[in-house]
């Protein structure tokens, strides 16, 4: 088989913030009734997390999962153990009305961090983030500049951020035209 | 009424132009006229105006809410072209364009026409087919236009950036006898000839009621008392739903915002027009030397005259990437409009479900150049009950299934 | 610029991350209605000068359709409400009355 490469081969900018493109990530969109029993002991299976609340990400110690929206999940894990995880969800979610579907080699991701990251991403994003607006543990699904895309923000302060592959390359300039060493605000400083 | 000359210059200029007389007078309303037009905008002065020229129909009032030319007319980019696919639209802009070379001498009052040309750049294979097939059905219709490759754009606009980031220029349809017009001196210049014929114009007069009897429009109700009438003509572009909703029946159109901008002045930099559609950007350059810029629609109904700010940020992206030394300007102003669109993006010119009582509306996004050849046919429509410029325009079409797609054909600048 | 409450994820949503949907509350007629109600279905929407019912997706964001009532010649925004309906609630009512009393929008009225 073929060796799985991300879409900018770990790109790496360093300004205001650094921009990374963090390498091949294990995703899986869930979908189905979040409220029921069988999806929340699935999602624990899978990630080790709870069924996380509206617009919240849990980390766990076996992955993540995300809300997406009123019927939907992202689930995180380890590349390599997708196909096993979706296998899993399948075997115990049978039965229930559900989807689960590998899309990791569908996406991007990117990890911005140092201390301009929160104002790189408000350049970019139509979403409030001032300190006590957007904090450790929010999720967000919007627009980065011109393209979709989804971002959090970890316990150590970075912004991390999926969005599709094919808009990779288009992600990682913006990131890095926002975080351009001149391009300082200040705005949250 | 006094005419303008080169003489009449002189010799006010010797008496501290004391002298001139107001251009239309301001009227009180009659009891009753034949025809009351609704809107004195370019569209409803123009229908007015031909309804006097071509028919001898003067005893007309044109009613307006707030002033005249305020609304669209005043607030377009005054663009003028008929390079359009389908023929019933070839034939009544392209009858617009040919009456707009010789209105200034029509009116005895300088419209500022300037045939200078209009490029619409082609930045995709499909728009390259798409304007190809356009100059040949406009060979057909009469209507001058032609193919022109990137080079000769090049020619005609220096500053433009043929290899853009994202679309290059793969060539144009230029339509060498399009232009622009002052806009405001349309709307002046019509209302003075209507003014001139007789007619009242009434302005700050807002309808707030169409009356009607045994299915027939016997006259308005309005903020200055009721005004009866024999025929009454709807043209009121963003309003006519309101207005169509008070007589009754409703029409194929949704209201949405159109914005505009013009740049701070410039040394003259381009002498034509440059319309491109697919980054959605178009720019010309008025005789003051302000780039004159238009804008995109937004996609929710609004009233307001004021879109998002958003729209303006596309297409000052589009034209940074097609004239790149735009990129430094500082914008004046930016306004909106609220303009009718219909199912198919063409207008309305018609009967409507209320005898004597019709409508001239849905020109969306590029009414004005229109004006002269729809008032032209609105006024044959209301004077005789048939115009064949306006029959394939009529309200009934879509019911009938004869759509003038010009959405599909001229893409989003329309 | 307009901001919308997307009822579904409870993000203020400024329009960049909407798409509007044009006119709620449509009732579909197809194949076996008359040709007035096709046309009418097909051609005529709502084009009110004040409160309008529409629908709008949260594109951008978790992608759920959802109502919003609006005024469309003060921009204000009454509230939005799930898709779920083929009638405002009674809540988005009572805030269209409180602020237009006597309102009327199609078939539905405060």
């Amino acid at each position: 088989m073929s060796d799985a490469v991300s879409a900018l081969n770990g790109a790496e900018f360093n300004g205001l913030a650094k921009v990374v493109e963090t390498g091949l990530g294990g995703m899986i969109t869930l979908r189905g009734d979040l409220a029921s029993d069988r999806i929340k002991a699935a999602v624990k299976a899978a990630t080790g997390t709870e069924v996380p609340a509206t617009r919240r990400i849990a980390i766990g110690a076996a992955g993540a999962a995300a809300w997406m929206s009123p019927d939907e999940l992202l689930l995180m894990v380890e590349y390599d153990r997708v196909g096993a995880v979706v296998a899993k969800l399948g075997e115990d979610l049978a039965g229930a009305h559900h989807m689960a579907v590998n899309v990791s080699d569908a996406r991007a991701c990117f990890a911005v961090s140092g201390p301009a990251a929160r104002e790189v991403i408000a350049k970019v994003a139509p979403v409030d983030l001032a300190p006590g607006q957007f904090e450790a543990g929010d999720f967000r699904r919007t627009r980065f500049a011109q393209v979709a895309g989804a971002f959090w923000l970890d316990e150590a302060g970075v912004f991390h951020i999926v969005c599709f592959r094919s808009v990779a390359a288009y992600m990682f300039n913006l990131l890095s035209t926002a975080a351009h060493p001149h391009a300082k605000v200040g705005v949250y400083a | 009424m006094k005419r303008y000359s080169a003489f009449a210059v002189a010799r006010e200029g010797l008496r501290y132009h004391s002298g001139w007389d107001r251009a239309w007078r301001a009227a009180a309303p009659k009891r009753h006229y034949d025809v009351i037009i609704v809107g004195a905008g370019g569209h409803g002065l123009a229908t007015a105006y031909y309804l006097g020229k071509n028919f001898g129909i003067t005893n007309v009032a044109v009613i307006e809410k707030g002033w005249l030319g305020g609304g669209n007319t005043g607030r377009n980019t005054t663009i003028i072209r008929s390079n359009y696919l389908q023929d019933p639209s070839a034939a009544i802009y392209e009858k617009a364009r040919s009456l707009y070379e010789g209105l200034s001498q029509d009116f005895n009052y300088n419209v500022m026409f300037s045939p200078r040309g209009v490029i619409m750049l082609a930045q995709t294979e499909h728009e390259v087919r798409g304007y190809k097939r356009t100059a040949h059905a406009n060979a057909l219709q009469g209507v001058a236009t032609e193919w022109i490759e990137p080079a000769r754009v090049k020619e005609l606009v220096p500053i433009i950036n043929l290899d853009g980031p994202r679309y290059p220029v793969l060539g144009g349809l230029w339509q060498e006898r399009g232009g622009t017009a002052r806009h405001d001196a349309v709307a002046w210049g019509y209302a003075r000839a209507c003014s001139d014929m007789g007619m009242d114009i009434i302005q700050q007069c807002e309808v707030t009621g169409v009356r009607t009897e045994n299915g027939r429009v016997i006259g308005v109700e309005t903020t200055k008392g009721a005004i009866d009438c024999d025929k009454l003509g709807m043209v009121v572009a963003g309003n006519c739903s309101v207005l169509s909703q008070m007589a009754g029946f409703r029409l194929p159109v949704e209201s949405v915002a159109l914005q505009a901008l013009v740049s701070e002045p410039i040394k003259p930099c381009m002498d034509v027009v440059v319309m491109a559609n697919t980054v959605h950007g178009y720019m010309s350059q008025s005789d003051k030397g302000e780039m004159v810029i238009g804008g995109g629609t937004d996609g929710y109904n609004n009233y307001t005259q004021r879109g998002s700010f958003h729209h303006i940020e596309e297409t000052v992206r589009a034209l940074v990437e097609t004239f790149p030394m735009v990129s430094r300007l500082k914008m004046l102003r930016q306004w909106g409009g609220i303009v009718d669109v219909t199912g198919d993006r063409s207008p309305l010119i018609s009967k409507t479900p209320v005898q004597n009582c019709f409508v001239n509306a849905g020109w969306g996004t590029g009414g004005f150049k229109a004006i002269p050849g729809s008032g032209w046919a609105m006024a044959e429509l209301m004077a005789t009950g048939h115009s064949p410029l306006a029959e394939a325009f009529s309200m009934t079409r879509f019911k009938e299934g004869r759509f003038i797609d010009e959405s599909v054909a001229a893409g989003v600048a329309h | 610029m307009l901001i919308l409450e997307c009822p579904y994820c409870g993000v203020h949503a400024e329009e960049t991350e909407l798409q509007a949907g044009g006119e709620a509350h449509l009732k579909r007629f197809g194949p076996g209605s008359s040709d007035e109600a096709f046309h009418d279905y097909l051609f005529l929407r709502e084009n009110p000068r004040g409160v309008h019912l529409e629908r709008w997706r949260h594109v951008n964001g978790c992608g759920k359709w959802f109502h919003a009532a609006r005024c469309t010649q003060t921009l204000e925004v009454f509230g939005t409400y799930r898709a779920q309906t083929s009638a405002p609630p009674q809540d988005i009512r009572d805030k269209i009355t409180a602020k237009r009393p006597g309102w009327t929008w199609r078939e539905f009225e405060g």
